[in-house]
């Protein structure tokens, strides 16, 4: 699915985000990225859909160099990949129907989106999706109306309107509590089973992550430290990771 | 070479921290400028003014470019024999004193200081704007008074039919100019936010050229672009509405940028995010976080444009504005009362509409 190679990200005021990081991701995988604040999570998520430039490296996606793709090609690109972010990134005062409808922009013409005109199909998905996410009735309700856990599943039904082949989940729980926590993991866990859509996922409770990750990767530094199964993240692990004083916190 | 190399032998403990030396000179470099200026200050106005004008009682007291200089040089020796003491200004407003805190601050010799510079503005300012209570209070000066307050409440009904379609004439005038100015401003917003135009030196080179431009004309009062494009288009109402729409364009501009600034990068990342072309993220990503502000202001800006176009009147540029000017040149009383009646009435109509309005959309 993905092929990362060195890639390296130099921010323009000299931070060195991401240090020679390589790794694949197969196709079906829940990939989950753990690590630090600030050791540059957010950042390699940002490269993989190019919301963000590498430096260097390269990126290949479905076998196709994705590195320096631009214009119309990088939109293509992006259309197949679909992201959830922390803050939900909805659009605000407008409906959850327009905000799940807006993941068709790609394939929508400019003048079709600008008049608000929708093919028949995609309005028939887009209820199918808001129905999917548990959000039936909610259809005509400003979005800034609804709760995190709400939101949160529009912005997972807007991703899915792009037929995305995987998603990227910058932190999608962080700001929410943990039973909403859990029924936003289960949601994207049916996407990854049900739909077949791999996930790429960045996490901060391990209990959630030895609950839906099916792999592991970790960054310290901008260095990718580790990468298994996330069961065999044992004392040792975590120290490494997380530095001589952290202690678990369960999330439950 | 930098900062810390000049200073190496007065803040050696700095030396590992260039930026902070860098602010303690500048904080040091202000302080001392605030001083020479406040004693500069002090020095003219007891000259020209208390010493001149008043004790003197010169009527017009002579004046030279050497006058402010002399006052800077003394101002400056003053202030800088004064820096280190407790009744340097500067040094206060720059954080530089070390005072005790427990000590009420306007104790402090530095607020006496002050205090003397706000009395000695005060007198300079009664003096200048000629403040006489005798012609406040002279016998003509009341008989005139009562004789045009008679006639304002007394207003003439006569002319409420012309009245009204000039002050119609003003709402136009003040609507079209609103109208014209939105697409100019809508456009301009955009090269005037910072946030967009930060991506390269070019772009930021814009920006700064835009800003510079909208603040310069903004800060030129309408009633003066009103007397420039009387002359150019001919006195009446379209030089009125050129002029208003300049500064309407400005102002708009201005705040629309200001808006664009605020909004949150959210929605534009996840729209960048889904494969979105560049006109549709600024269609869903954009567009709806500035609407409702924008139209809020235009509507304000419209209330604006009709006060303004009735003081714009006043220099021909047409609408109630002129008709007032006219009957005020003619001493008619009575019907200058009437418009001013029915100018109250619509900036009072207006500014409570719109500001339903605003209040309604929020
Ligand atoms: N736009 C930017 N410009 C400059 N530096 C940045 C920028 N964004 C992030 N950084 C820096 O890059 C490093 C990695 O940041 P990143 O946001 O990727 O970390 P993260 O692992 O996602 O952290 P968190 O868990 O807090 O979200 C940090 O040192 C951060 O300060
Ligand atoms: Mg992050």
């Amino acid at each position: 699915m993905f092929k990362v190679e060195n890639l390296n990200k130099v921010y323009p005021n000299g931070t060195h985000a991401l240090k020679d990081v390589t790794f694949d991701v197969q196709a079906g995988e829940f990939l989950v990225v753990i690590g630090l604040s600030g050791s540059g999570k957010s950042t390699m998520l940002r490269c993989l859909n190019r919301l963000h430039e590498p430096t260097t490296g390269r990126i290949l996606f479905e076998g196709e160099d994705v590195t320096h793709v631009k214009g119309k090609t990088l939109r293509n690109v992006r259309s197949r990949i679909g992201m959830i972010f922390q803050h939900f990134n909805l659009i605000p005062r407008r409906t959850v129907l327009t905000n799940v409808l807006s993941g068709t922009l790609a394939r929508t013409g400019v003048i079709n989106s600008i008049l608000g005109i929708y093919n028949e199909e995609d309005k028939k998905k887009a209820m199918d999706y808001i129905r999917i996410v548990g959000l039936e009735g909610k259809e005509n309700v400003r979005a800034d109306n609804l709760s995190g856990g709400q939101q949160q599943r529009v912005a997972i039904a807007r991703a899915l309107m792009q037929n995305p082949k995987v998603l990227l989940c910058d932190e999608p729980v962080a700001s929410l509590d943990p039973a909403t926590s859990h029924s936003v993991m289960q949601y994207l866990k049916k996407v990854n089973e049900e739909l077949g859509v791999t996930i790429i996922c960045n996490l901060h409770f391990l209990s959630l992550v030895r609950q839906y990750a099916s792999r592991v990767i970790a960054l310290k530094g901008g260095k990718l430290i580790y990468e298994g199964k996330p069961l065999d993240i044992d004392e040792n692990w975590f120290k490494t990771i997380y530095g001589e004083e952290a202690v678990e916190v369960t999330i439950d | 070479m930098d900062m810390s190399t000049t200073n190496e032998n007065t803040t050696p403990d700095f030396l590992q921290d260039k930026g902070l030396t860098f602010k303690k000179v500048r904080a040091n470099f202000w302080a001392l400028f605030i001083d020479v200026f406040m004693w500069s200050y002090t020095i003219l106005v007891s000259w020209k003014i208390i010493y001149e004008k008043i004790i003197l009682g010169l009527r017009f007291p002579e004046f030279s470019w050497n006058q402010p200089l002399i006052a800077l040089g003394a101002g400056a020796v003053v202030a800088i024999a004064l820096h280190m003491t407790k009744l340097s200004i500067g040094r206060a407003c720059m954080g530089l004193m070390k005072r005790d805190e427990n000590k009420p601050i306007f104790r402090e010799p530095f607020m006496a200081f002050g205090l003397v510079i706000i009395i000695l503005t005060f007198i300079a300012g009664l003096f200048l704007s000629q403040v006489s209570i005798r012609e406040f209070l002279s016998a003509s000066g009341l008989i005139g008074a009562k004789r045009i307050f008679t006639a304002l409440f007394n207003p003439n009904f006569n002319i409420i039919a012309d009245a009204t379609f000039a002050a119609v004439e003003t709402i136009y005038m003040a609507f079209i100019a609103t109208a014209f100015s939105l697409p100019f401003a809508f456009i301009l917003a955009f090269f005037a936010a910072r946030n967009l135009m930060s991506g390269s030196p070019l772009t930021m080179t814009i920006y700064s050229l835009v800003r510079f431009v909208l603040n310069v004309s903004r800060s030129i009062e309408p009633l003066v672009w009103a007397i420039i494009f009387s002359v150019w288009v001919g006195i009446g109402p379209f030089a009125g509405m050129l002029a208003l729409m300049l500064h309407s364009v400005s102002s708009l501009s201005k705040l629309y940028s200001e808006q664009i600034e605020n909004i949150s990068e959210g929605p534009i990342e996840a729209m960048t995010a889904t494969g979105a072309h560049p006109v549709q993220v600024i269609w869903y990503g954009v567009v709806p976080q500035i609407v409702l502000p924008y139209l809020s202001y235009t509507i304000y800006r419209w209330d604006i444009n009709v006060r303004m176009a009735t003081v714009i009147g006043l220099v021909g540029g047409g609408g109630i504005g002129t008709m007032l000017m006219q009957y005020q040149g003619l001493a008619k009383w009575n019907e200058v009362g009437l418009l001013v009646i029915v100018i109250a009435v619509i900036v009072w109509v207006m500014d409570y509409l719109s500001s339903q309005i605003r209040e309604a959309i929020k």
